[in-house]
């Protein structure tokens, strides 16, 4: 107890790197599905084919392998670390990759949440003469969004833990922290339980909320 | 204001429309009538095209809508359209169902939008519900919005799908009354109903359509106490 207590502020600082990392990955997530999306659904062949290969090869690989791929492979092919700087390109890149690969789940997400929209919904919409843009920022994605916020938050749930696996690249986070904190006082038992704990408060919260969120749209089906 | 010819539709091998032809003047009001999977329907959707011919011309308010080098969703502007579901945008306002029209696509602004949607919303006796959500109204009511949201646009004509189908049936009246006053004021109205005493009293002409043809047309008159062909007595025996 003694030594969590000491080395609790060294823990903490791997926490506050582990909620940045999974904001920004969720935040560039959701931006990478919607677009892999929208191109997934469109007519053009070229665009929907891309989108198929970038959301099949992120969930068909794993994130481990992916993140070594971008974040060291890449490096032999181009002088990636000279032109993002030898201390920011790994963290650049990790982070892009964790967003690609979450993106790639949150994409089918949001094209569920497209296809789930009622036909007539969009007929009406070309009836009173709206574009297929109209149509999609004023009809389809405002009432695509409400079905997807719980799925969402639960993908988001998912990128918590997956920012665990920043750590074996070197990246600073919570189980990198802990790493450091065992290291220097050889209590492997204490520190990982407390670990596990946080990560378990953390994403607890996120399920629950999301659990909340569908009971609250449930009852407010608009 | 509205030319078909010939017009074919068809799903890979099965036809559903085989070669219409008509001619619907300014300010007429046509009822089409016909027992369910004649192409009452897919007739009067191809007039906006929500479904694409398969041959044919349509010319509607000047436009060709067959031309693929005409802009349809400018065409669409002039076509108002009212479906048997309503189909009111479920995450708006009644307000705003009838004023998203007028502003993205017409560029008008929100106050000329408004003062557009609260008079029209006068016009079919809902003006206490703008600020309701669809789902707050019963089935009349919402179709009712639904006119409105067409007539927003200024249409010069508009199609009516079955728009009492859904209903039940106290709430047919309210919904028949408001297209009869829109036909009173002059509307190019086409209309695909089972409402017989409707399509006679309001309709100019009455289109009976069977297994894809325009088997006849006429005044309601005609088509109701006269009707020439066989198909067309059968149909009429059954529902009258």
């Amino acid at each position: 107890m003694q030594v969590v207590l000491e080395n609790l502020p060294q823990i903490l600082e791997g926490l506050k790197f582990t909620v940045y990392y999974s904001i920004v990955a969720i935040i560039l997530a959701v931006i990478f599905g919607l677009i892999a999306a929208l191109m997934k659904l469109s007519k053009s062949s070229v665009l929907s084919g891309f989108a198929s290969v970038y959301i099949e090869v992120f969930r068909s690989t794993p994130l481990l392998v992916q993140l070594f791929f971008i974040v060291f492979g890449l490096t032999g092919l181009l002088p990636l670390n000279e032109w993002f700087g030898q201390r920011s390109y790994p963290i650049i890149a990790a982070t892009i990759t964790l967003a690609l690969h979450e993106g790639a789940y949150i994409s089918e997400i949001i094209r569920a949440g497209i296809q789930g929209v009622d036909r007539g919904q969009k007929e009406a919409a070309a009836s009173i003469g709206m574009t297929e843009f109209l149509t999609m920022r004023y009809i389809v994605l405002p009432q695509a969004f409400k079905r997807m916020i719980p799925p969402l938050v639960n993908q988001s749930a998912q990128t918590i833990k997956d920012t665990s696996l920043l750590a074996p690249i070197g990246i600073i986070d919570l189980v990198y922290r802990g790493q450091i904190v065992i290291a220097t006082t050889f209590e492997p038992f204490a520190i990982w339980l407390t670990i596990g704990l946080i990560y378990f408060i953390l994403i607890f919260s996120v399920s629950q909320f999301a659990g909340y969120l569908e009971r609250r749209l449930q009852l407010d089906n608009r | 204001m509205i030319t078909v010819e010939n017009l074919r539709k068809s799903y890979g091998e099965l036809q559903i429309l085989k070669g219409i032809s008509t001619q619907i003047s300014h300010q007429e009001v046509v009822v089409l009538i016909g027992p369910s999977g004649s192409g009452k329907s897919t007739f009067l959707r191809c007039l906006n095209g929500l479904e694409k011919t398969t041959n044919g011309k349509i010319e509607i308010a000047g436009m060709e809508l067959t031309n693929p080098e005409t802009n349809i969703h400018d065409l669409r502007q002039h076509v108002g359209m009212c479906f048997q579901q309503f189909n009111l945008f479920k995450h708006l306002t009644i307000m705003e169902n009838i004023t998203i029209g007028p502003m993205k696509v017409l560029k008008k602004s929100k106050a000329e939008s408004e003062q557009i949607a609260r008079e029209l919303l006068k016009k079919v006796g809902l003006q206490n519900k703008e600020q309701d959500y669809p789902d707050q109204l019963s089935g009349g009511q919402q179709q009712r919005v639904a006119i409105a949201r067409a007539l927003a646009m200024k249409p010069k004509v508009m199609l009516f799908d079955e728009p009492t189908s859904a209903l039940n049936p106290e709430m047919v009246g309210e919904v028949l009354n408001v297209m009869s006053d829109l036909a009173h004021e002059g509307m190019t109205m086409v209309i695909v109903t089972h409402e017989m005493g409707f399509a006679r009293e309001v309709g100019d002409r009455v289109l009976f359509l069977d297994d894809g043809y325009l088997v006849e047309e006429g005044t309601p008159v005609e088509i109701f106490e006269r009707p020439k062909e066989e198909r067309t007595k059968n149909f009429l025996a059954k529902v009258l």
